[in-house]
């Protein structure tokens, strides 16, 4: 066998294996500046130092241990892999300190939102007294029955503008009675259902239902009842109450009822 | 002493020195805990294969399990370091974005309470 092309081989495996050595140092160096990048970033933001800092600690021990390794020979992969987990810690802290700001910021908001509320519920109470016995006649068409559907309160036709969805200030009674109701009686939850009557297309009749039983329900949102205590469905012209030929049948069907659970939080089935 | 003799001497010396490196290496039985929890929790708190550090974590600790039961004990514990981090960063990142969500609902919320407050007004 010549010798040649055998030293030559070695020489080349030598070379390939100095080379990849190399590599893995280049990589190891460059996660160890990117981890102190990271790191150096943390450490300067109060606000995660504020928040989260036994992450920021750890990062920094981490990377400490990182930079001593790097001064060994042969030790690349240990150093890439401390770097990679001070990288995580100052990742997690930043995202701890995120999180922490958003439920702060919530917790103002919240509080913001209570105080509307009340504010909303004050200015509709006043507006309802000042229509005094007036808004008493207007809502004279609310009735509630006990079926078997169970408590079922109807909303009449003159409580939205014609083709509109949002509701009148005339309907305000009616919907404080509603939250009074709800708030006396935590567990109860409830439908609240749109229906109009079969004059145009159904379609949109169905959009129409669907937008008036959700203003009612935006409204007891409004006034502090919980979203999950409300559902909406909207049935268009479907279930009629009366006849749709005549006016009076007409006004009749155009209608939004909410339907109220049992004391025990069980609604009956939807339609 | 040949140069043949000095070289196999040299390689049973560095196997022996491997071999020891090895045991040195305790079994990461306790790290291998810590990162499946950290892996159930972010599970638990909504975080997908979607995540990318989530699938990072799922596929890290698969190897740390293989690893395992090839008794590469440094390389499963190496791993499994990473997959618990790697989970952990997932769950934070879904928690803020939860947060972020709900911080949209409620200003939507204000927004519409601020309207009919002034049409009540």
């Amino acid at each position: 066998m010549n010798r040649i092309p055998r030293i030559l081989s070695v020489c080349l495996l030598l070379g390939s294996a100095g080379l990849y050595g190399c590599a893995g140092h280049q990589n190891s160096e460059q996660a160890l500046q990117s981890a102190n990048a990271d790191f150096q970033k943390v450490k300067g933001d109060t606000n995660v130092l504020r928040s989260a800092p036994r992450d920021v600690i750890r990062a920094g021990e981490l990377l400490a241990r990182a930079e001593r390794l790097s001064s060994y020979v042969g030790s690349s992969d240990d150093v890439s892999h401390y770097a990679y987990l001070s990288s995580r810690y100052s990742a997690i802290a930043t995202e701890h300190s995120q999180l922490l700001l958003n439920q702060e910021k919530l917790a103002r908001l919240e509080l913001e939102r209570q105080r509307l509320q009340l504010a909303l519920r004050e200015a509709k109470l006043s507006g309802a007294q000042q229509q005094g016995k007036w808004a008493e006649d207007q809502v004279i068409s609310l009735s509630t029955q006990q079926g078997e559907r169970g408590l079922v309160m109807t909303l009449g036709d003159m409580l939205f503008d014609t083709g509109r969805a949002e509701l009148k200030s005339s309907a305000n009674r009616t919907v404080l009675k509603v939250v009074q109701f709800l708030q006396f009686n935590p567990k109860r939850v409830v439908r609240i259902e749109g229906y109009t009557d079969s004059t145009g297309d159904s379609q949109e009749n169905l959009q129409l239902s669907r937008d008036r039983a959700q203003a009612v329900a935006d409204v007891l949102s409004d006034l502090g009842i919980e979203d999950e205590r409300i559902q909406v469905e909207g049935y268009g012209n479907q279930f009629p109450i009366d006849a749709n030929t005549s006016e009076h049948g007409r006004a009749q069907n155009r209608r939004v009822e909410i339907v109220f659970s049992d004391d025990k939080g069980k609604l009956s089935a939807a339609r | 002493m040949s140069v043949f003799l000095k070289v196999r001497f040299l390689f049973v010396a560095l196997a022996t020195a491997s071999l020891f490196g090895c045991a040195n290496d305790p079994a990461p039985i306790e790290q291998l805990k810590l990162t499946e929890q950290a892996v159930a929790q972010a599970t638990a708190v909504g975080a997908t294969d979607d995540e990318p550090d989530m699938a990072a974590a799922q596929a890290k600790l698969a190897q740390a399990q293989a690893n395992m039961a090839d008794q590469s004990y440094k390389q499963a514990r190496m791993q499994a370091e990473q997959a618990e981090l790697d989970a952990r960063l997932a769950e934070a990142r879904v928690l803020t974005e939860k947060s972020e969500e709900q911080l949209t609902q409620v200003n939507t919320r204000l927004d519409r309470l601020r309207k009919q407050l002034g049409a009540a007004q």
